[in-house]
């Protein structure tokens, strides 16, 4: 202890008038030399690894698993078939099914139905974002407003969005204002959750070190609040999307008529009524593929990028 | 030596950077009201180095904060003659989703300074923590050391005024309030961050308010070490630490003494 302080007293060099800013006179006050290389050593030791992994062994460590599932999903499938357990038209073999894909992917109506429905899904989720991001942070943030529907918000959640499309349609009868008031019902209470639960998680440190650097009102909005609830925004966004999708398919199976183009949902309708089991099979992938594939394509990228930016996915 | 002493005195004579005078703050009213300061007198000069060492509940934190006014005083005066204060806490509390240099320049950017000017500051102020090149780094790249280091360079860009490029520092000094910033880190490197400080504090000239309950780190950094009692806060005693220097740790058995009094009365 005494050793301790007496060093104390000699390091604690005596600050000179002249010697703002100049490194010359900082010298001579204290051994510079000396803390700058303990500096070095601490730092290059403290500094967290990281770990190089090549990207072929990541490309097969995500993708193999899925691949094997899907193999093996095909393989209980085939045999399934082939045991005739069940009848040729409730479980047709893999193959016909494959040909009816084929034949609907080949025959050109699949794109019009596609972008029927993808053209929906994007237009009802854009609307849906604009939406539920003030209402989001009306919730987060006025205390009031919370309270007031905050629950409501947290309900609606859980209501399946196709309990909306009776009363959708007799209030717009079989028209698109049926459909998107149905994706618009679906998606909007998961992107505002999303956005309130991001913001709720922000550290409370955080908007004090904005308030601290002279951030007030809309600047700390901007540069605090908004990029800080970011990682629960995206996630509200996904799930937003995955909600839009599910309403959209239920809204085009239940509502079918001659106003509204013809979607996945109503192209696996029409399969249903003419027991064509092959195209109900069919048109299901494609929901699927689809709802996978803006998944994979779009919200995943962008999200790993954010959580990435922050140290928050180091792992894959 | 004894030139620049005399020097440093006669500059400290002008205003002071900080005065608190009869500072008192309560929270809440009635019965349940707690005082967390009472009748404060504190007087920091610029460029000078200043502990305040407390127990638990010595209202260091709210004392800070109406240094920083963040918070106001029930009653008494706070006055500042320098350019904005900045803060630094025990927890770096860098912008996770910022580099380094970005999370530096942010307090530059919020004041609006522009965009050439404000990276080539945030370049100096790193350098001047000795991060030079790791200003692309995100705060998880970078060991807690480093973050706490990012975070005085910030702090530093709040402080330093747009026009601080006037060396005699004619102009308003800057203002660090410092909460515990070294308290959550590990001894070999808190050891060489307050070593870090001084070195920092000595080329920059900024004042400096730094909360501790350490008295060993009040007497490695401080010029005066001020105590303060626990609830209310008010101030106990104070020492010159500059110029007792021959008779160090007869200065620390005697600071130890009286914070243990302090927090002996609380006992009962």
């Amino acid at each position: 202890m005494p050793h301790d302080l007496t060093r104390v007293g000699a390091e604690r060099g005596e600050p000179e008038a002249g010697s703002v800013n100049t490194a010359g006179s900082l010298n001579n006050a204290v051994p510079v030399d000396d803390s700058a290389a303990a500096l070095a050593g601490l730092d290059a030791l403290d500094t967290p690894t990281v770990v190089q992994v090549p990207w072929w062994r990541r490309a097969l460590r995500a993708g193999l698993p899925p691949l094997v599932a899907v193999l093996l999903f095909l393989a209980v499938w085939q045999a399934l078939w082939a045991s005739a357990i069940v009848s040729e038209i409730k479980i047709p073999a893999p193959i016909t099914v494959w040909d009816s894909f084929a034949q609907i992917l080949g025959s050109g109506e699949v794109w019009s139905v596609l972008w029927t429905s993808i053209s929906r899904a994007f237009v009802g989720f854009l609307v849906a974002v604009a939406l539920a991001t003030p209402l989001g942070l009306l919730v987060a943030r006025v205390q009031v407003v919370r309270s007031a529907i905050g629950p409501l918000l947290q309900g609606l959640q859980s209501l399946p969005s196709v309990a909306w499309v009776p009363a959708a349609v007799l209030w717009f009868g079989l028209t698109d204002a049926t459909i998107y008031f149905v994706v618009l019902l679906g998606s909007i209470p998961s992107i505002a959750n999303g956005l309130v639960a991001g913001i709720d998680q922000i550290p409370p440190i955080l908007p004090r070190v904005g308030q601290v650097l002279g951030a007030r009102g809309w600047t700390s909005a901007r540069h605090i609040l908004l990029p800080a609830a970011l990682p629960g925004y995206l996630a509200g966004c996904k799930q937003g999307w995955a909600f839009s999708w599910r309403s959209l398919m239920a809204a085009e199976i239940i509502a079918a008529g001659p106003l509204l183009g013809v979607g996945l949902g109503a192209l696996l309708k029409r399969g249903s009524d003419l027991n064509d089991m092959p195209t109900v099979i069919a048109a299901i992938f494609l929901i699927l593929i689809v709802g996978i594939g803006i998944e994979l394509l779009i919200f995943r990228p962008v999200e790993r990028r954010v959580l990435r930016a922050r140290g928050l996915a180091l792992s894959s | 030596m004894t030139v620049t002493v005399e020097q440093r005195s006669q500059a400290r004579t002008g205003e002071p950077a900080v005065q608190l005078s009869g500072v008192t703050k309560t929270f809440g009213h009635g019965p349940d009201a707690v005082t967390a300061l009472r009748g404060v007198d504190l007087t920091v000069r610029p460029g000078e180095f200043v502990c305040l060492l407390g127990a638990s509940g010595c209202g260091k934190s709210t004392l800070l904060n109406l240094v920083a006014g963040l918070d106001q005083p029930t009653a008494g005066e706070v006055g500042l003659n320098t350019s904005r204060p900045s803060f630094m806490f025990q927890e770096p509390a860098l912008l996770p989703w910022l580099d380094a240099g970005r999370n530096v320049e942010l307090p530059l950017q919020l004041n609006g300074v522009g965009r050439s000017a404000r990276r080539e500051q945030a370049k100096e102020l790193l350098e001047l923590v000795r991060l030079d090149g790791q200003s692309r780094k995100r705060p998880h790249e970078l060991s807690g050391g480093m973050r706490q280091r990012v975070a005085l360079a910030r702090a530093l860009a709040a402080t330093t005024p747009p026009d601080a490029a006037d060396p005699n520092g004619t102009a308003t000094s800057g203002l660090l309030l410092m909460d515990e910033p070294f308290a959550a880190l590990d001894a070999i490197t808190r050891d060489v961050l307050q070593g870090e400080l001084l070195r920092v504090w000595q080329a920059t000239g900024t004042t400096v308010l730094f909360v501790t309950h350490d008295v060993r780190e009040a007497l490695r950094l401080a010029q005066r070490v001020v105590l303060l009692s626990s609830r209310p806060g008010t101030v106990v005693n104070e020492w010159d630490v500059e110029h007792a220097a021959s008779e160090l740790h007869n200065l620390y058995d005697e600071i130890t003494a009286s914070l243990r009094e302090v927090i002996t009365r609380h006992a009962a």
